[in-house]
């Protein structure tokens, strides 16, 4: 990971970090692979009738790439409308291939996460106990070489 | 009750970060009154538990970005002193009188303790008597991110488990590896300050310190525990060619783990032993 000022500051004082009380909806990304997790918690405004993101958090069971991917990710998202939030996710995704293994299972996780949580919201429009929905990654957290080296004890 | 705990939580890790920004005498004050508030923040919490009240460690994010010691110390102080009014709910007046006695007191030496400029959040990412290379400096600056919030998630972790736990035998070692924990908490805590990089542990999940599998957990955290040294041992050689001496600071801090997987692996067996699992 290149380390720069924006990266620090991510690391000093995440955006967005901590629990929501009476959160709207909320959803989860896990890695299947090592337990780690993220919970997004949105709070949805509404603009003319058109439900937007008015607040988001996240927290982590992960590592700190996991806490700078939150970061960044949920102050993109603060202020979306959810087609917005959904092209986010989209538009993120996209991009894993382009990152190291570590930084892409962790953004992956973010996006995920977000996902969840507003499809848990469209669901509790209509169905107001409908449960948290969990995604799964489907990145590796393990850089190439290690896999290699692994595969080869 | 469960109000001043979150509060002494949140100005417990305040007057260690204080702790951490100083650069004189006052530093060994500050985290002698840091451990302190950690027993009261422990205390209380025994106090919940004794009273059959649920809790957690959630906690509202403490900031710290100051740039003179009087400032975060005011804040301090105004935390401390607010607690102290909060003390008439604890049902335990022996307990209240003496966590009261000892915010005044603090309160007193906090007041007189004198100015300093703080450069903990200058992000120069320099440690002055070390140098290193581009590479060794993001390499550290990675790893102090992330082991000093794993060592405040470990205390966090290891405190719950012995506050819940009436096995004295685990209890002790629950007591050593949270000691520790601190001590590599300081080491860390310390040199983010010097390298401009001073954050505040985030908040630790539920999930991590409500642990239903206790063999699980221990399972779990002896690899983490070796992976932890692989860290250690990578920075190690990663500062090795421009800095001997942090170059043995990471090996000394490797071959602690030794003794962190040692315990846990005694407490494994200890507690498979007693509770007759295989």
């Amino acid at each position: 990971m290149t380390v720069d000022e924006q990266l620090v500051m991510h690391m000093m004082e995440p955006k967005n970090y901590g629990h929501m009380e009476s959160a709207d909806a909320f959803g989860f990304g896990k890695n299947p692979e090592n337990g780690e997790k993220v919970v997004i918690y949105l709070r949805i405004g509404k603009d003319e009738e058109e439900p937007y993101i008015s607040d988001i958090k996240f927290q982590a069971i992960g590592c700190s790439t996991t806490v700078v991917a939150g970061s960044m990710l949920t102050e993109e998202a603060k202020g979306l409308n959810l087609e917005g939030a959904k092209n986010l996710v989209n538009a993120t995704l996209n991009l894993l291939d382009k990152l190291p293994p570590e930084d892409a299972a962790c953004s992956e996780m973010v996006a995920l996460a977000i996902a969840a949580a507003v499809e848990t919201y469209e669901h509790r429009v209509s169905e107001p106990d409908y449960p948290a929905i969990t995604y799964k990654i489907k990145s590796t957290c393990t850089p190439k070489e290690e896999e290699y080296e692994s595969s080869n004890d | 009750m469960k109000a001043v705990m979150i509060k002494v939580h949140e100005v417990w890790l305040e007057t260690l970060m204080a702790g951490f920004m100083s650069n004189t005498h006052n530093k060994q004050t500050l985290f002698d009154f840091a451990d302190i508030l950690f027993r009261h923040f422990t205390w209380i919490e025994n106090t919940l538990i004794n009273a059959g009240e649920k809790y957690n460690y959630d906690r509202d994010n403490v900031p710290i970005k100051v740039e003179t010691l009087k400032a975060l110390l005011k804040d301090i102080n105004l935390r401390l002193s607010d607690i102290e009014l909060q003390l008439m709910s604890l049902e335990d007046k022996a307990l209240s009188s003496r966590i009261a006695s000892d915010i005044r007191y603090m309160i007193n030496v906090l007041t007189r303790m004198h100015d300093e400029n703080i450069s903990a959040f200058n992000m120069h990412r320099v440690l002055e008597g070390h140098p290193l290379s581009q590479e060794a400096r993001d390499a550290l600056t990675l790893f102090l991110f992330e082991e000093g919030y794993k060592e405040y998630e470990l205390i966090m972790i290891y405190n719950y488990l012995k506050t819940h736990s009436q096995d004295a035998y685990m209890n002790r070692i629950f007591q050593i590896l949270i000691d520790e924990s601190m001590f590599h908490l300081k080491c860390f805590g310390d040199m983010q300050a010097k390298m401009g990089i001073l954050a505040t542990p985030r908040v630790v999940m539920k999930e991590l310190y409500q642990v239903t599998d206790i063999v699980k957990f221990l399972k779990d955290g002896i690899n983490e525990e070796i992976l932890a040294k692989e860290e250690c041992k990578r920075l190690s050689e990663a500062v090795a060619k421009d800095n001997a001496d942090l170059a043995h600071f990471f090996d000394f801090i490797n071959n602690q783990e030794n003794y962190h997987i040692a315990l846990m692996e005694d407490a494994l067996n200890h507690y498979q032993e007693v509770n007759g699992i295989e």
